[in-house]
């Protein structure tokens, strides 16, 4: 019984090296260190490529962004882990539409995630309250290629060892 | 069909020069972001940990834009009318760099196509830049040179080249002669998405456009060996004994249409509109030193006619070389 405790704790610790370890590779931030940095954020780019799967059927996955040009799609993934051992509450994760591209309609997800735009980086609100004024004086709908940033705001809190995801595809001009 | 000439200048026009073959115009359109151009992205996280704030930046991602190759050819000239014979007749084309960096192209010329009735010659050399800009071939204007000096194009830009051909001898009119340009980037060629590893602007990939980096356009020439030249003159005379145009002085105008070159002008048909501010003399007009009648309804060739405006019409018929000059004579007062 009490063998069986110990080779249970020591299991235990080995998941939470490994873990660390996982978000070691993950992270370019530092160590947290008393309630900072609590959450490492990765961000990726990716394109969706065109490979041949184990049937030798063409499928799409994506795969490191390359041979980007003008007109290609780039799907920007961002990951938030919780690396430390206490939740991480009003999470939300902004991302800047990335200079030379446009957002592309309805291509943010984020699950468990209320998505917002911003067309200055300050005041975030959903696609149907963002307003432009054209040079002429006339007022309409915000397009998605004038959105400056995307906010993704989590419902729940995120937990020790949890992660969440948010994404977003922009073609580059 | 009636050949309807304007006569308000010397003109040496071809009669099919009617036939035009529009320059096909091409936006080329800006391909936006330069290759080599880093687009970097940073994400940002806020949180709380029990009541403490915290925001953390992501890592920063890099994407390189890599290099599009793409290349659009254009004819500004329309179809080109010329003799049997004629010597270093110019076509006129842009070849514009649509791709998002600067760029080297191989230009080819290729005047044995099919679907015409005779293949131009092409001159020795056969294609230049249009260095002055004048649209025709000058002293000023440079060889291109394979290889030698091929156009390197920016993003965007374009260069005007001429392509310069001889016509050969023996064609019948009508004949037409189709003379094609090509484009090719220097980097390479391909289907749409092939790429040149490391090949692009500062070490990033090429990739083929969807003009595969290669474009032609093709222009041409029609044999019009019958040419009709207008001479007009007009001689005043006014109600005082002198020449000066003043109100009720009279105008007369003298047309001289000459025929050169072989071949027939079919159903060549003269009309020349009254000037504004004068009035039509009945009577006054005359073919040859015939007077016809004012009526364009009656036997006789000509006539005056105020639909769709004040003209006088005269019907020449089919015209060689040897009809010999044709001369139209009308008078107007001034209103």
């Amino acid at each position: 019984m009490k063998k069986g405790k110990t080779l249970m704790a020591a299991t235990l610790a080995t998941l939470l090296a490994s873990s660390a370890l996982y978000a070691a590779a993950n992270t370019d931030v530092a160590a947290p260190k008393a309630g900072q940095g609590c959450i490492s954020l990765k961000t990726v780019a990716e394109t969706e490529q065109e490979v041949l799967n184990e049937k030798g059927e063409r499928v799409k996955r994506l795969a490191p962004a390359a041979k980007v040009v003008p007109g290609s799609e780039v799907v920007w993934t961002v990951t938030a882990s919780n690396v430390c051992a206490a939740a991480a509450g009003n999470v939300f994760i902004d991302n800047p539409v990335p200079q030379h591209m446009a957002y592309v309609p309805n291509s943010a997800t984020g699950p468990g995630a209320d998505i917002a735009f911003s067309l200055d980086g300050r005041r975030f609100a959903a696609p149907e309250q963002l307003r432009v004024r054209d040079a002429d004086g006339t007022e309409r709908a915000a397009r998605a290629d004038e959105y400056t940033h995307i906010r993704w705001s989590f419902k729940n809190a995120i937990a020790p060892g949890q992660m969440a995801m948010a994404r977003f595809r922009a073609t580059l001009k | 069909m009636p050949y309807s000439m304007p006569s308000r200048q010397a003109l040496s026009r071809s009669l099919l020069a009617a036939v035009t073959l529009a320059a096909m115009p091409y936006s080329a359109h800006a391909l936006g972001v330069v290759a080599g151009t880093a687009i970097e992205n940073t994400a940002q996280v806020s949180y709380t940990i029990g009541t403490t704030p915290v925001t953390t930046p992501s890592n920063t991602v890099s994407v390189t834009v890599a290099e599009v190759l793409d290349v659009v050819v254009t004819l500004q000239s329309a179809t080109t009318s010329v003799s049997p014979g004629a010597t270093n007749q110019a076509l006129v084309y842009r070849v514009t760099n649509t791709g998002n960096s600067s760029e080297a192209f191989q230009l080819t010329l290729n005047s044995v196509i099919g679907g015409d009735e005779f293949d131009p010659t092409p001159a020795s050399p056969s294609i230049y830049f249009d260095t002055d800009g004048s649209g025709t071939l000058t002293p000023a204007d440079t060889p291109y040179v394979a290889g030698s000096n091929d156009p390197l194009l920016v993003q965007d830009t374009f260069t005007t080249l001429l392509v310069i051909n001889n016509i050969p001898t023996g064609l019948v009119n009508g004949a037409r002669g189709f003379s094609q340009l090509t484009a090719q980037s220097r980097t390479g060629t391909g289907a749409p998405g092939t790429v040149f590893a490391g090949q692009g602007a500062g070490g990033t990939d090429a990739v083929v456009g969807t003009t595969g980096a290669d474009g032609d356009a093709t222009g041409q020439y029609v044999v019009a060996d019958v040419q009709l030249a207008a001479a007009k003159t007009a001689t005043i005379t006014d109600p005082f004994g002198g020449s000066r145009p003043v109100p009720g002085a009279r105008i007369r105008y003298q047309i001289v249409v000459t025929p050169t070159g072989t071949g027939t002008a079919t159903a060549a048909l003269f009309r020349d509109p009254i000037p504004l501010n004068t009035t039509f003399v009945p009577g006054s007009l005359q073919l040859n030193a015939v007077t016809l009648t004012d009526s364009s309804a009656d036997a006789d060739a000509g006539g005056f006619v105020t639909t769709p405006s004040p003209a006088v019409q005269v019907t020449l018929g089919n015209l060689t070389q040897a009809s010999g000059p044709q001369t139209v004579v009308f008078d107007v007062t001034i209103n």
